[in-house]
Order: structure tokens, then sequence, then C-alpha cells
């Protein structure tokens, strides 16, 4: 298992290693990306000083939202790059994924090792700008519960986005392009938990309940760290599923994963 | 102008062939309009007019921009920038075209294809979803589509212009992407302008930006008369006649540099 | 001696989707997707013991990549019974792959980015090596094939050439019993060859691992092969020894002679006529009831000659033969 881990950390240091080599673009591009998806914020921001809050939830609350996801999208953007669907589609037309399986390492190790976007850093850093404001804006009152409740989320929103990564990757030994679709589930799905559950139509929210469990993975625990009532009624455990929905989504990508590789062995590219 | 017309109807094939990616990116920007769309809604609380934009207005200026995406390449493109990398620009200066032109024709016969692909067929889904507003009369759509053409012509321009920055720095990939990003966020790409603050759309007055989506999408809204709806048409000519003049200029200076360089 | 590979009536058949062209027939074939079946093997058998050297030939199609990713464990037969080295091969993967050793010509398995040397001792966690057993390893492979001036340099950074004999020395530091080359001198030059056929006929002397060769190149098989296995529309149609198959088919060699003036006729007695190409006539002899000797003193007994040659059976014209006229054993 420490074998494992050593290679894994070999391989990322790597890529790092790799990427740190052009310093100059790659601040440049750490830079940009930031400011790219902060400009989003922004607009929030301004758009706030005209309407004031959005369903009850202030700037501060909705920016806690903002920054939590941000931060855990870009964190699952730079771990699972190797998962990702356009990357990944990409290492079977070239053949590298022939290449893994003729090492003695697990595949999906490799997948993870081949690949760190060092830039998304630079999201990162952003998501933390933000949820910095939010505290700023909006103080939550810290427990001890609280506070060990909330890396448990973050790392829940990492392993639900890296599980929509590896499954969108998977799908691609059968479609050999990425499939575009799943980008709603990704990037949409980013989008789509920076704002408060409550705005959605029933329909949107019942999905994300129950098909992809994006309600507990964000719109819920923040309920619980900034002492919101929940208005939608669901079980008092609601906040606190986080992990579940995570493992759940993992679980399930996993085994798909498993599925689309043994399928890769039997038909070859 | 026979080759000009041929290098259209290249570039529209090209488009053509890409169907079903097209359909799966109609769906991306679908959920995203939708998204916006609700968010909107949540903001408007049952207002029916903020600062003089209708709560439908607002859902159709949405629906709007997402339409345009394509149409516009308002994510920014960077194929200038990549000719000039790999060298291939040395081909294209063998064509006996202007430089500008050129790169003018290729986009247009790809966006032409977005407005009717993506962009109409846009609208229609988005419709289903949310009630769209249409110019009543004639004389709308035509004044439409003229600023339409002028904010295309702007934006290319504006691509075309960043792209140029590779002449001077081997990695122009973060200052297209900043130049995007702004010109994304000045444009009323993410919000429409007229919700964010007075300051703030008094500040980019004096930016090309709004000319490139803003304008168009309230001329569509009909937000824009008389008098401010002309010198919002003429201001979009204004600085496409300055983009386009300074990347004349620009480009003067690249290629010299380009020559003097080696390549 | 043990039995290393054993293949056993081994099947794979393809199904590849039928794509039809135009708007209409795009989709159609996406609701209703036809398929073709492809039979890329179909019932090759054959056994290597520990310590061959093989090469395995035949024209472009014929089912050689496909056997090898068989044999790799990167495919799945669609039947057969294939043993490597005890194991099934695609089975328990990580531990079958850790006792092999690959090269794909076409495609390196070392980290582009890095310094050569980085990759190289990355390999020594992924595969257990042990230390002493690596370091030996590195010094020797380096001294063999002369790397010690690139070790340093960036994979992306090698030519061809040097980037080959890093891929040879990767695969094998782990002292694999078996070696899978698919085209390892694709695209060399002349010295570059030569020194990779050296060091896989070191490898397989000194440390008798079994060796698997795909090439294009007779020269390789010439210069390394003893047996041949040949292989064509996914059948078997040669497993045998090198000289046994050439002098089976093209078992005689020529004596080419160049006149020195047009000559109107330049059969000789009892012999079959020569193939004459401008002024040289190749006359094909079997060195046993018509000798070399014999020939040249006819030629020169009757003719003005300018020059002679005696050539040897050409590996390439028997190749070439059973590729192109299929001939089955």
């Amino acid at each position: 298992m420490s074998r494992l881990w050593g290679l894994y950390i070999r391989l990322i240091g790597i890529q790092i290693r790799s990427q740190l080599q052009y310093r100059v673009s790659f601040l440049m591009e750490l830079l940009s990306t930031g400011l790219l998806n902060g400009t989003y914020f922004l607009a929030l921001v301004l758009i706030f000083e005209r309407f004031k809050s959005v369903a009850g939830w202030t700037l501060g609350e909705v920016a806690f939202l903002a920054g939590l996801i941000e931060m855990s999208f870009a964190s699952m953007d730079m771990i699972f790059s190797g998962f990702d669907p356009d990357s990944f589609s990409t290492k079977i037309r070239s053949g590298t994924l022939d290449q893994m399986l003729l090492r003695p390492l697990p595949i999906a190790l490799q997948v993870l090792g081949s690949r760190w976007e060092l830039r998304r850093m630079g999201r990162i850093l952003e998501g933390l700008v933000i949820f910095g404001v939010a505290l700023n804006l909006s103080p939550v009152n810290w427990t001890v519960g609280k506070m060990i409740y909330l890396p448990v989320v973050f790392l829940s929103q990492v392993l639900a986005f890296g599980a929509l990564f590896i499954m969108g990757s998977t799908l691609t030994f059968w479609t050999v392009q990425p499939v575009e679709a799943v980008n709603i589930l990704t990037y949409g799905g980013n989008e789509l938990m920076t704002y408060p559950a409550t705005i959605y139509p029933i329909w949107l929210q019942r999905f994300f309940t129950y098909a992809v469990p994006f309600i507990f993975l964000n719109y819920y625990p923040a309920l619980y760290f900034l002492d919101k009532p929940d208005l939608l009624g669901l079980t008092p455990l609601a906040p606190f599923l986080a992990p579940l929905a995570a493992a759940a989504m993992m679980t399930i990508a996993v085994l798909f994963w498993r599925f689309g590789v043994d399928h890769y062995q039997s038909t070859g590219s | 102008m026979n080759f000009l017309w041929q290098l259209v109807k290249l570039s529209f094939k090209q488009q053509l062939a890409y169907r079903v990616a097209l359909w799966a990116g109609l769906v991306t920007n679908l959920f995203f309009g939708v998204l916006r769309a609700v968010l909107l809604i949540a903001l408007y609380n049952g207002q029916a007019e903020v600062n003089g934009l209708t709560l439908n207005s607002a859902l159709s200026y949405v629906g709007l921009t997402q339409a345009m995406i394509a149409y516009l390449t308002l994510f920014g493109s960077m194929d200038l920038m990549n000719t000039i990398y790999t060298g291939a620009i040395g081909t294209d200066l063998l064509k006996p075209v202007s430089f500008f032109v050129y790169w003018l024709g290729r986009d247009f016969g790809r966006s032409l294809v977005n407005l009717l692909g993506r962009g109409v067929l846009f609208m229609l889904l988005y419709s289903l979803f949310y009630p769209v507003t249409m110019p009543a009369r004639l004389e709308q759509w035509l004044v439409l589509s003229l600023s339409l053409i002028l904010a295309w012509l702007v934006s290319f321009s504006w691509r075309y212009l960043i792209n140029l920055a590779a002449f001077w720095t081997p990695d122009a990939r973060g200052i297209l992407r900043i130049a995007f990003t702004v010109s994304q966020f000045f444009s009323g790409f993410i919000m429409p302008l007229r919700l964010l603050p007075d300051w703030f759309t008094a500040m980019i007055q004096y930016t090309p930006f709004p000319s490139m989506v803003n304008t168009s999408v309230e001329v569509y809204l009909g937000t824009l008369q008389g008098e401010r709806l002309w010198t919002a048409l003429w201001l979009q000519l204004v600085w496409f006649a300055v983009l386009a003049g300074l990347a004349h200029w620009v480009y003067q200076a690249g290629i010299r540099r380009l020559v003097i360089q080696g390549g | 001696m043990t039995e290393m590979i054993r293949v056993r009536e081994l099947r794979k058949t393809f199904q590849v989707a039928r794509r039809s062209s135009g708007l209409l027939g795009t989709l159609r074939s996406l609701v209703t997707p036809e398929f073709k079946a492809v039979q890329a093997v179909d019932g090759v058998s054959f056994s290597l013991q520990e310590g061959e050297l093989v090469g395995y030939l035949g024209p472009n199609g014929a089912g050689k990549s496909t056997t090898l990713k068989v044999l790799t464990g990167l495919l799945v037969p669609t039947s057969g019974e294939i043993v490597v080295n005890g194991q099934v091969p695609w089975q328990d993967r990580t531990r079958y792959v850790a006792r092999i050793g690959a090269v794909f010509g076409q495609r390196t398995s070392l980290w582009w980015d890095l310094p050569l040397i980085d990759s190289l001792e990355l390999l020594r966690p992924m595969y257990r090596i042990p230390d002493v057993r690596f370091r030996n390893n590195l010094r020797d492979f380096t001294d063999l094939l002369e790397m010690s001036s690139f070790l340093h340099t960036p994979v992306r950074s090698l030519s061809l050439g040097q980037r080959m004999r890093a891929d040879l020395a990767a695969a094998l530091m782990h002292e694999p019993a078996l070696l899978f080359l698919d085209e390892p001198t694709i695209g060399l030059d002349v010295v570059a060859k030569e020194r990779i056929r050296q060091f896989i006929q070191h490898i397989h002397e000194n440390r008798r691992t079994t060796v698997i060769l795909t090439t294009h190149d007779l020269s390789d098989v010439e210069k390394l092969c003893e047996r041949v296995i040949i292989l064509d529309h996914g059948r078997m149609l040669y497993d045998g020894g090198l000289t046994a198959l050439v002098e089976r088919f093209e078992g005689s060699r020529s004596l080419v002679v160049t006149f020195g003036e047009a000559v109107a006729d330049a059969t000789l007695p009892n012999l079959p006529t020569p193939r004459i190409e401008g002024l040289q006539a190749i006359y094909p002899f079997d060195g046993k009831e018509v000798t070399a000797v014999m020939l040249i003193e006819q030629v020169f007994a009757r003719f003005r000659v300018a020059d002679i040659e005696i050539r040897r059976p050409e590996i390439e014209e028997t190749i070439r033969k059973i590729y192109e006229q299929k001939l089955l054993i």
C-alpha cells in the first residue's frame, strides 16, 4: 500500500516539476484562471448592490456557497486532472492507456498520477478569497462540530465531482469523443451549487436530491454552518448526508470504471 | 472576391460537419441559460421591472446571450495566436488577400452557421422554458440585423487584435485569457448591464465591450429607442473602426518584428 | 526446457461498426448500428520454449499486433488457450505484467518530460527491483547501449535511436524472463539498428531471455532469429527454422554475369534460361548438380564478361513470395 502511495506521489511530483519549469507562463495561467472565474462572483457582487438578497440569502451567505464549491471543484480539477474526459479520451486514442496496462500498477492510480494541473491553484485561491469574503460579511458561529464537519464537506464535494469525472472518462471507452453532457453535471453542477437550492423549480430540486444528490453536498451543509432553517422540510439529518452522497457517487463511479476497463480489454482500441 | 466567397463556403461546410457536437453544445447552453434565468427570477422576487428592464426582457436577455456565445465566439479564440506560434502564418501570408480580410472571411462563415445553428435553434429550445419576446415590426428586425453584424465586427476585431500579442511574447495564452475575461464581463454576457450598478455601466460605456453583446440584445428587446438607439449603433461602428485600425497598425508592427526576427 | 509460451487455437474476432456517410446514414447508424465481424486471428497455435528467439512475421493486417496484445495481456481473446510463463496473461494483470518486458516501437513507455535517468529510477519501486540489482543493470545497460551521454536528457529531446535504446533498457531493468518487441528497429538508421540488434542478441544469450520479435525489417530476422512464425490473414503460414524456409522456397544461389557487350542469347546448354536485365544475366544454380565453378567456366568460355557476382538467396524474396502467393505450408 505504501509502495503505491509512494509511486503516486512520485508521479505527481513529475507533473508538478515539469509544469514549474515554465514559471512565468505558469504564474500567468494562475492569474488568468483565477481572474476568469472571479469575474462571475464579481458580477454577483455588483448585482447584489441592486438586489440586496436572493431567496432570503444575503451576499455573504451566497458567497459561502460560492467560495466553498469553487474551492472544492478546482481542487478536484487539479487532483483528478487525469480523469478529465478530454484528457482521458486522448489517452485512449494515443495508445497511452495500453502503456499503462503494461505496467504493474493499478490503472486508476496511473491515470491519477498522469496529470496534475497545478494552474487550477488559481481557482482554488480565488475560491478561498470568496470564502474569506463570505466569512467576513456573514460570520459563522463556529462550534467544534462545525469545525470538524467543514473539511468533511469539502472532501465530500471533491470526491463527488471526482466521481463525475471518472464516469465521464469511462464513457469515452464507448463514445471515443468525450460526452459534452457530462459538463452539465461537472461545470453545471458547480454553478448550480453556487446558489441556494430554493431558487430552483421543484422538478430541478427533486432531480438534484434523488437522482444526483447535489443538494446534500453544499446547500444543506451550508444551512448547518450558517444556522439557517430548512425550508424544504427534508429529514433533519439532511445537512450531514454530504459524505454519504459522495460515497454513493464514488462507489457507482468505481464500479462503472471497472466495467469500462474490462470492456476495453475485450474489444481492444 | 470570389476567393473570399469560397472561403466563406468552406468554413460554412466545416461547421456543418460538427452536428452531434452541435446538439450536445445546445443542451449545455440550455442548462446554463436556465440556471441564469432561475437566478434572475429569484432576484427579481416579484418585481415587474428593475432599472427599465422587465423580468420577461431580462429572461429573454439571458436566452439571447447564451444564443450568441457561438456566434460571437464569446469565450475567445486562440486560432490566430496558434498559427503565429506554429509558423503556419507563413502559408497564410502567401495568400493574395489582406490578412485581416482573410481571417474575417474565415470567421464569417463559421459565425453565420453558429448564428443560425446554435443561435436560432437555441432560442427555440429556450422559448420552451421561458417566454421570449420578439421584435414586432419589420424595421426592428432590419435594425437588429445591422446591429448584429456590427456586433460581430467589433467582436472579431477585438479577438484579432488580442491574438496579435503572439508576435511579442512566446506565451500569450494568459494575456488572451485575461483579455477575453474582461470582454466577457464588460459586454453584458454574464448579467444584463442594466442590472449592474450605474457607476459601473457609466464606466464601461467608454469601452468597446458593450457594443459586442449588450447593444444588440437591447436592440432586440426594444429597450433602446430613438436617439439612444442610433447612438448605440453609431458607437458599434466607431468601435469597429477603432479596433480594426488599431489591429492594422499592430499587425504591421508585428509582421515587421516577425520578419526581422526570422519567425 | 520449460515451455514459456503456449498458444492453442487463438481466435480473436472484432465487431467493427459500419459507418455510413451523410446525415441520414449517421442518424441511422446511431439508432441501429451495423456490425461487421472481423476475424483478426483465426486459430493460431504455437509453443515457445524458454530461451528461444522467435521472429513473428506477416504483412500488415496479418494479426501480429493482435496476437502480441493478447500475449501481453492487453486484449482478451475470443477463444483459445493461452498460457505464458505459467499464467493467463489477462488475468491478474499486475502480477503478469511485472514479469514481462515489452517495447512497442511506435510509442515510448518513458515519461516525456523527465530526464531519462528519472524515468529509469521510477522503475525500481514500480517493479520492486532490489537496489543492487537495479544499480548493476543500470550500469550494464548504460555501457552496452552507450547511453551515458544522454542519461540526463529529457526523453522528449532524445533522437529516435536514443529513445529506442532507452525503451529497451527500461523494458529489461526488472529482468523479465520474457521480452516482447514490436518493431524495435522501425525508423532507425543502419548503425542504430545494428546496435539494437546486438543488444537483443546479448540479452538473449547472456540472460536466456525468451524473445518474440515482430518486424518488417528482414535483416533483423536474418541476424537474430533462428525460428520464424509467419502469419497472414489471421492464420499461421509457417512455423520453423529460417534457413529451412529460405532453402525451401528459394534454395538457389545465383550467378550474376555482366557482359562486356550485348549478347543475343545468353542461355547455356542444359540449363534453364537466365533472367536478363540489360547487360546482366542471372543464372540460378543449386550448388549440388550445377556448381558455381561449372557455371563460371561455361560463361567465360562463351561470352565476353565484364563482371561476375555470386548472390545468396534473399530472405526478402522468400518472404515476399510467401506473402504474395500465400504459400500455405
